[in-house]
């Protein structure tokens, strides 16, 4: 199914709505597509909704109304099995959340092995070319908490992209690490972009945003106020929403 | 190098403080004129008396060509070959009745003691297997978001927990044993699993529950059911952090199976009551039955306490 898909709209959401249970309405008609091999940067102040848009485009965060189409297929089609279709959509997280109880390579086993249930050897290979790309296969045997924060999100990253997945979804990736292992992260995903894939990623990392992203989105209040390129988004704002912000980060 | 004659002193201390209470229980025992007997007790434990062969029928001692003694009964039709006992105790001619003693053979068999031992250790291991599977499954509905699995999971753990374990004991048995016709074994190891399967189950929603809720996220993210992801990735995080606590509530189900004499199971208490009336010892009797007691629960400690060690490999 997906896997087939030819069209250039990686992800379409459209309308998005969403209500916590206890009344917080964190997202509010929430519409964006985003092509194939595009890099798309969301920023926004915090509370905004940044983190709960891209939870709701793997469905860690289910939707009240609108509706979502990830390469290609209806998230909320009941034929639908959201499952597999994680398999297609990675995603790294603010705090790592790596597995502790397992080593580095196992980390980025696990899921092909036991999800895609292809063969170990295979798997092993792929993990390791992946720790390569990250530049850790020294680190191949090391447990999580033997490893500095850039350590383990590089890590993180290699785990997702062992599925193979078509769009990686970043939330926060550099916010809990210290300055200066920032850079090897950025770097990381620099190279990721570099090779085509899709990317959405929440940052506050501007200089990242300008270089890399295609296009940039502003959040506020749970409402998607600008959807530019990043030159007019920086250079020209014209949302004065967007203006006050710019401001107070710069 | 300030504490070594400190530290020193304290053990001294506490081994006196040891010899003290020894010394203690002696005088009291003196002071109500109790006799030691240690050596009554152990034909309990390690039974060493020689077997008594009884002839089965009516019949006569004969000697065959090669000089050996059989007995042969009066209608010839059973043989026993005397000759393979250390010790006989009749001769050539002589007649017999059925009942009567022929001969007699040393051997060892374990005494009710040990067999009661053995009675509590298989009643522990097969409650210890069902509360496992009990309290894992009940652990898992109560942190489901299912309403009506998580409701049956409060529910069980609130009854049990609620509730006298010998009165638990009582109504399996007489109950549940009853309608479905159970034998006592069955019965003891039912309400000493579900007993300890609702403690076994709060244990394993804590375990689950403290594991951060990200690790549950990136493993959903990558593609993984709920159940896979709680097998693979919180359940061995959690049995863990639940080890200590578990470890504890296993000691208490050995100790707890204690009570499953009242439905008149020989356990090692049982056979402690039983034995203390045969061989009016009753303070070395139930000092050895504690013993055994602390035999298991330690061994118990100890072999947990090694698998944490082997555990904490990740940390
Ligand atoms: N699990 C939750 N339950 C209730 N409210 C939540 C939850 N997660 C986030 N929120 C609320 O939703 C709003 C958006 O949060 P979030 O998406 O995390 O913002 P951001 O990532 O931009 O900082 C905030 O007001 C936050 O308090
Ligand atoms: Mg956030």
């Amino acid at each position: 199914m997906t896997r087939d898909y030819q069209g250039d709209d990686m992800i379409i959401a459209n309308n998005v709505d969403k209500i916590y249970p206890n009344g917080c309405h964190a997202l509010n008609q929430v519409s964006a597509t985003i092509k194939r091999g595009e890099v798309v940067v969301v920023v926004g102040p915090s509370g905004s909704g940044k983190s709960t848009f891209l939870r709701t485009l793997n469905q860690l965060e289910t939707i009240n109304s609108g509706n979502i189409t990830i390469d290609g297929t209806d998230m909320y089609d009941k034929k639908t099995d959201i499952n597999q279709l994680r398999e297609e959509v990675g995603m790294v997280f603010q705090s790592f959340n790596l597995f502790p109880h397992k080593d580095v390579l196992a980390n980025v086993m696990l899921a092909p092995m036991k999800v895609a249930k292809r063969p170990k050897a295979e798997v092993e290979q792929l993990a390791k070319k992946l720790l390569i790309k990250v530049g850790l296969k020294d680190r191949m045997f090391n447990y999580p908490n033997n490893l500095s924060g850039g350590q383990q999100q590089r890590v993180a990253i290699a785990r997702a992209l062992a599925m193979e997945p078509n769009i990686m979804l970043f939330d926060e990736p550099t916010s809990a690490l210290d300055p200066e292992m920032v850079g090897e992260v950025l770097d990381v995903m620099k190279s990721l972009a570099a090779e085509g894939m899709t990317m959405v990623v929440v940052t506050h990392e501007m200089g990242f945003a300008k270089e890399v992203a295609d296009r940039v989105l502003f959040m506020e209040s749970g409402q998607l106020l600008v959807d530019s390129d990043p030159e007019s988004f920086f250079d020209n704002p014209t949302n004065p929403r967007l203006q006050q912000f710019l401001s107070m980060i710069i | 190098m300030h504490t070594q004659p400190n530290k020193l002193l304290w053990h001294s201390a506490f081994v006196a403080i040891l010899l003290a209470l020894a010394l203690a229980i002696q005088a009291s025992s003196d002071r109500i004129n109790y006799q030691w007997n240690w050596h009554r007790v152990t034909p309990y434990i390690l039974n060493t008396e020689p077997t008594p062969i009884f002839a089965e029928q009516n019949g006569n001692i004969i000697e065959n060509a090669q000089g050996q003694l059989l007995f042969e009964s009066e209608s010839g039709d059973q043989r026993l070959d005397l000759s393979q006992f250390e010790q006989v105790m009749v001769s050539e001619g002589d007649t017999i009745f059925e009942g009567d003693q022929v001969a007699s053979q040393p051997q060892w068999q374990f005494g009710p003691i040990i067999q009661g031992l053995g009675v509590t250790i298989e009643i522990s291991i097969y409650s210890l297997v069902f509360a496992i599977i009990l309290g894992l499954a009940f652990g898992l509905m109560r942190v489901s978001h299912n309403i009506v699995l998580r409701n049956l999971a409060i529910t069980y753990v609130e009854i049990i927990r609620g509730t006298p374990l010998l009165v638990q004991i009582f109504i399996i048995y007489f109950f549940v044993g009853t309608v479905l016709e159970l034998e006592r074994f069955t019965s003891g190891v039912i309400a000493l699993a579900v007993f300890t399967g609702a403690y076994v189950a709060e244990i394993t929603r804590g375990g689950i529950q403290s594991i951060p809720k990200g690790q549950m996220e990136a493993a959903r993210s990558l593609g993984m059911t709920y159940l896979q992801a709680m097998y693979y990735v919180i359940l061995p995080q959690a049995f863990k952090r639940v080890l200590p606590p578990l470890a504890g509530q296993f000691i208490n189900l050995i100790k707890d199976s204690s009570l499953v004499s009242v439905i008149a199971i020989t356990d090692l208490t049982k056979a402690g009551r039983e034995v203390v009336s045969g061989s009016f010892a009753p303070f070395e009797v139930w000092f050895t039955v504690a013993l055994l007691y602390l035999l298991l629960t330690g061994s118990l400690s100890w072999g947990v306490q090694r698998l944490e060690k082997r555990l904490a490999a990740s940390d």
